[in-house]
């Protein structure tokens, strides 16, 4: 890293407008068969991305690594962090990896991309409320019973049950990755517990603080209003006829690696973060202990998965959950956020589906596209797929965090043997999809220079009475070189994402604060006059 | 609030309270045993310090020397009024309640939590306990200042700070009535052989100066035993924290009139003020009888808070039948 | 025939105990061969009660006790009338194979997390594979009785068929889960069956016995006019489940039927004493009058 700093040095000392000024970017180089978010080749960015390009040249990579050494000191004062695991099982806390460049998307290309998202999650939406009634899909043909009866997230106690105003993915978000020709592809639906967006929030927040120059030139859409967004959404969601509704956080508590943002959005939202000892069921009515007694609640964003809220109804033995609590929402007494039972909407083998769901649901083309996916329960994707194992991406069912993926043109020949025995153990609990070359973005490393990572993008939905979409959303990027596992539990790190306003919407670019009236002091009097009084007095008080 | 929450928040201030005045004790009386070596304030053992702090003492044991005392009453995780013991306890209910309380409360009793923890204490008593409980002290001081600065008024912040002074109050007693009230004499004045445990005890809790300045006359038993209950001028007195408690239940508790321990308070407080003024003779064996049911009065006001406020908080485990 | 049921559970808290909150799957169920003439639930300490059908068609009563209280006790009375199911059908092979087959039988044909792969149960599979589905079902009520002991207290409510084919012995509801994993191994739909048997001594002397809730299961097999049904059997008692069998309801495994499900709160343990008193009425025998 020395040589790389002296380096720096003797470059920003080039005077500038000599024929080859040498900036941040100027090496940056994008890989070859990958799309490059910002440069279409050395040399050339892209259009909406020439401001930024320009601001990284002038900073340099001194500014860089400093901007960074004060990111991670003030991350880890605020106490933002997640918790990563060894391989042997131990966790830590580390601070939120927030990379200093910025993801930037055009306006209206945002525009297509959140058309797409609605109707894909219209179409979830409608997808569960059929699966927990009539199955319609099902006996259409559409969808095979297997999948869904098959599926551990099928959850039987809620069956019948339809939740306040038919929605069921209150929090939802669509992982999108673009591939090497540019198209935006979605790459995995989630629709249960779906976490990150805290990081959004905080990474717009540090964004701006550290680094409010690379701003200049562009007009961002504001990403703060989603946690008034979500209180909005479970405050209509809530059964309190004609009385302000009481609406929690519901938390496993401080142990859950994403505790984190928990207790971020319940004190954005002003509401009471609960652990499962807080809550009880009495006469089928959800409340909580608080020291004026109890105190009702009608709507629950929980932050635990189905097998864990009811001891009644699901796990017996888990300790992280209120009894009862399944039958106060059978009772229509409380709501619960995301609905119970969604996880069958989520794993990867009804993703496959999801465009039939589109067409079906709402009779439209879907406007996103699925990465082509392989149902290995089926006998001949299954044969097709083993024949090109090593250039598929093979992921198990029911994981999620990346648990479990492999990559069949990263793995050697004992790993691909041995994952090949692991499917034809199980097939049903497998699927395949196409290898997707991630799209790339420079990103920065160790030594202050600008590297491509590949990246995708978590966008953020809240489903209230209305659907709304987050401008941009999370996204991820694998820090290792030529890794494309962006999950942050494994290493991965986040860009904050900006959509930039089209003409005529968005908010206000955020403007650096105005320098603070400097601190008044006191007012001198009469200096001499006054010593000149005091002295007197002293003079009069002394003792003879 | 959560009842879960506010019952930690309680018991941080009340272990924090704890630590801080255990040290703040122990402090003082090293010191007076540097003026005058031997026991560690003419006429207050370390048997009487440890009673007066709640741990158990065998009295055929004989006398209790410096060193052991000041182990237990420093590192003894069983202790319950071990200075470390309360400090890990504290550090515990914040992580528990960090949402609630300022990252800065938070780094500064971490960072006291991890400097004991990591230091070698025993050596440090030995060597020069001073140093130990000046940073205790400080932590504590740094604590409060925090919690006054950076608190927003609301729940949490009266829970926190009843804890506090419900701590201090039954504090203050133990140390009056353990090494104050066997030197009274039935006329008021001080029994002979116990003209060094009022000032002692004074200097020990740091209140020496306020005395001086707020009374005529000699520290003795008697005078002394007045102020550290009835005076409310002075911070730590026993009706000063009474005051304190009662004034920070009511602002917690929206149903304060008809609240059974907010209401014991305040009969409570004007009780001590009414023998304050009345205190026309000096009958000690009066104020001795006092003590003793302030006392007693405190252990039943605390029951109430817990009953009223924490009660509610699931405690208990939940058990699954097949 | 017709039966007196008397289902009767106390438990006894070691201390006070609250929020003390049960799901109840007693009531029997009404099918074509079973019907209910009565049917009275009561608690004590009294408490509201919720009734309701869940997924899979049974009937499920729930309950809660708030306040303190240190015993819970819980009866159910009923009536009930069986009646003989027709002569079982004895197709071949290809009509499970079908699309309609397999549709009908849905999950009950799917691998729950068993030992699929582990030799005994491929030994076994093999052991119980007859010339038709029915003889199939038939076997598997005799070999499992004939390999494993039936014995209480060798297993526990949470145990697994790994746990059986370990220790070689069970109760009736080990016997029924691994006899359905068996049978969904050779893609025969098999569900679990929750209910009462009046197992009456050989010697018939005996009209009311003390008997226990009962595990058995059914096969979905296809009768000789295109039409499938779910026919009883039972392999703890290597005998088909015919009139002296009342069902209460059915699922995939015994999570899904369990009689009695409860969470309290407290530090106290429980003491359990449980009952089941079915009495066999003849045409002139007056029913024992209910509470």
């Amino acid at each position: 890293m020395g040589d790389a700093l002296a380096r720096s040095e003797e470059e920003l000392t080039e005077v500038p407008g000599t024929a080859r000024a040498v900036g941040a970017t100027t090496d940056y180089e994008p890989l070859d068969g990958f799309y490059d978010e910002v440069f279409v080749e050395r040399g050339r960015p892209r259009p909406h991305t020439r401001n930024l390009v320009e601001s990284l040249d002038r900073m340099g990579r001194l500014v860089l690594i400093d901007l960074g050494r004060r990111r991670d000191e003030t991350f880890r004062q605020q106490g933002i962090t997640f918790a990563i695991s060894d391989p042997d099982g131990t966790a830590h806390d580390r601070p939120f990896p927030l990379d200093l460049v910025p993801r930037i998307i055009p306006g209206e290309e945002w525009m297509a991309i959140e058309a797409g998202l609605r109707q894909r999650i219209r179409a979830l939406n409608a997808f569960l409320d059929d699966v927990y009634h009539g199955r319609e899909i099902v006996r259409e043909g559409i969808v095979p019973w297997e999948l869904v009866l098959g599926s551990p997230e099928f959850r039987r106690a809620v069956h019948g049950i339809r939740p306040p105003g038919g929605t069921y993915c209150h929090v939802a978000g669509c992982d999108l990755v673009r591939g090497a020709d540019g198209r935006w592809k979605v790459l995995e639906d989630n629709v249960r517990t779906t976490s990150g967006v805290s990081y959004v929030l905080e990474n717009r927040l540090a964004m701006t603080r550290l680094a409010p120059e690379m701003f200049r030139g562009y007009r961002v859409r504001p990403v703060n209003q989603y946690p008034q967004l979500l209180l909005s959404a479970l405050r209509e969601i809530a059964p309190a006829p004609g009385r302000e509704p009481t609406v929690v956080v519901w938390t496993p508590g401080p142990a859950n690696s994403a505790y984190f943002e928990h207790a971020f959005l319940a004190r954005q939202m002003g509401v009471e973060l609960v652990e499962a000892s807080d809550l009880v069921v009495r006469d089928d009515i959800c409340y909580m202990r608080t020291t004026e007694g109890l105190a009702r609640v009608d709507a629950i964003y929980r932050r635990l998965d189905d097998d864990f809220i009811d001891p009644l109804e699901f796990r017996p033995d888990s300790l992280l959950g209120v009894p009862g609590l399944i039958r106060a929402y059978r009772a229509g007494t409380v709501a619960i956020a995301n609905a119970v039972g969604t996880g069958v909407a989520d794993d990867k083998a009804v993703y496959s589906c999801v465009p039939a769901m589109v067409r079906y649901y709402l009779n439209e083309e879907p406007i996103l596209d699925n990465v082509t996916t392989y149902l290995l329960r089926d006998p001949e994707q299954l044969e097709a797929a083993l024949a090109r194992i090593d250039e598929l991406v093979l992921k198990p069912v029911n994981e999620s965090g990346g648990k479990g993926v492999f990559i069949g043109p990263r793995a050697s020949d004992e790993e691909i043997a041995a994952q090949r025995e692991r499917v034809l153990a199980d097939p049903d609990q497998w699927i395949a999809q196409e290898l997707v070359h991630l799209s790339t973005t420079p990103t920065v490393a160790a030594g202050g220079e600008l590297v491509p990572r590949h990246v995708d993008l978590r966008p953020f939905c809240v489903y209230g009475s209305e659907l709304n979409v987050i401008p941009g959303g999370l996204t991820r990027v694998a820090l290792r070189e030529g890794s494309m596992i962006v999950n942050s539990s494994r290493g991965g790190g986040s860009k904050d994402t900006w959509v930039l306003a089209s003409d005529g919407d968005g908010g206000p670019m955020p403007v650096p604060a105005p320098e603070p009236d400097a601190l008044p002091r006191m007012p001198a009097l009469g200096h001499s006059h006054w010593s000149g009084q005091e002295q007197q007095q002293q003079q009069a008080r002394r003792p003879a | 609030m959560l009842a879960r929450i506010a019952h930690e928040l309680y018991w941080t201030g009340r272990y924090v309270a704890r630590a801080d005045d255990t040290a703040r004790m122990l402090d003082g009386l090293f010191r007076a045993s540097l003026e005058s070596p031997g026991t560690p304030a003419a006429g207050l053992s370390w048997e009487a310090v440890m009673a007066a702090l709640g741990v158990d003492v065998d009295p055929d044991r004989g006398p209790i020397r410096a060193a052991e005392a000041v182990r237990t009453l420093t590192l003894d995780p069983q202790s319950p009024a071990s200075v470390t013991a309360c400090i890990d306890s504290a550090r515990e209910g914040t992580m528990r309640v960090r949402d609630v309380v300022s990252r800065e409360m938070w780094q500064a009793l971490n960072t006291l939590y991890l400097e004991l923890d990591m230091s070698d204490l025993g050596a440090a008593l030995e060597t020069g306990p001073h140093s130990v409980y000046a940073f205790v002290r400080e932590r504590c001081a740094l604590w409060w200042g925090l919690a006054e600065e950076t608190m927003l008024r609301d729940q949490a912040y009266s829970y926190l700070a009843a804890g506090r002074h419900a701590e201090g109050a039954s504090m203050m007693l133990r140390m009056l009535r353990v090494s104050i009230v066997p030197y009274f004499a039935d006329d008021g004045t001080e029994r002979a052989g116990g003209s060094g445990a009022a000032p002692a005890l004074l200097q020990a809790i740091g209140g020496l100066e306020a005395f001086r300045r707020a009374v005529a006359g000699p520290a003795e038993a008697y005078p002394v035993a007045k102020f550290l209950l009835f005076e409310r001028a002075y911070p730590h007195s026993v009706a000063a924290a009474v005051e304190l408690l009662h004034d920070r239940l009511r602002d917690a508790d929206p149903s304060y009139r008809t609240a059974p321990p907010i209401l014991r308070l305040a009969r409570l407080r004007a009780e001590l003020e009414f023998h304050h003024r009345s205190a026309a003779g000096e009958d000690a064996r009066a104020l001795a009888d006092l003590l003793e049911q302030v006392q007693l009065e405190l252990v039943d006001v605390d029951r109430e808070i817990e009953q009223r406020y924490f009660s509610g908080a699931a405690t208990q485990p939940q058990v699954v039948t097949a | 025939m017709r039966f007196q049921i008397t289902y009767s559970t106390t438990y006894e808290y070691s201390e006070a105990v609250r929020d003390n909150l049960n799901v109840l799957r007693v009531k029997p169920a009404t099918t074509p061969h079973q019907s209910i003439d009565e049917f009275t639930f009561r608690v004590d300490p009294e408490s509201r009660l919720h009734q309701y059908r869940d997924y899979f068609g049974s009937e499920v009563i729930e309950f809660g006790v708030t306040e303190p209280h240190d015993r819970l006790s819980i009866e159910a009375r009923m009536l009930v009338t069986t009646r003989e199911q027709p002569v079982d059908p004895n197709e071949a092979w290809d009509a499970t194979r079908e699309t309609a087959y397999r549709n009908a039988a849905g999950e009950y044909l799917l691998h729950t997390d068993g030992p699929h792969d582990d030799p005994r149960v491929r030994e076994l599979v093999e052991a119980v594979h007859g010339a038709t589905p029915l003889e199939t079902v038939q076997r598997v009520s005799e070999v499992i009785p004939e390999r494993f002991e039936y014995r209480s207290g060798a297993t526990f409510v949470g145990s697994t068929v790994t746990d059986l084919l370990d220790g070689g012995a069970g109760v009736c509801q080990d016997f029924v889960h691994l006899g359905t994993l068996l049978l969904r191994e050779l893609d025969i739909g098999a569900r679990y069956v929750s209910g009462y048997l009046f197992a009456a001594p050989r010697d018939g002397g005996d009209d009311s016995v003390e008997v226990q809730t009962h595990a058995w299961l059914e096969a979905l097999l296809p009768d000789g006019d295109g039409e499938l049904r779910w026919i009883g059997f039972d392999p703890t008692n290597r005998s088909r489940a015919g009139e002296t069998y009342v069902k209460i309801g059915h699922g995939r495994h015994y999570q899904d039927v369990a009689p009695i499900r409860g969470v309290y709160r407290g530090p106290a343990t429980s003491e359990l004493t449980a009952s089941v008193r079915m009495t066999r009425l003849t045409a002139d025998t007056p029913a024992a009058s209910g509470a």
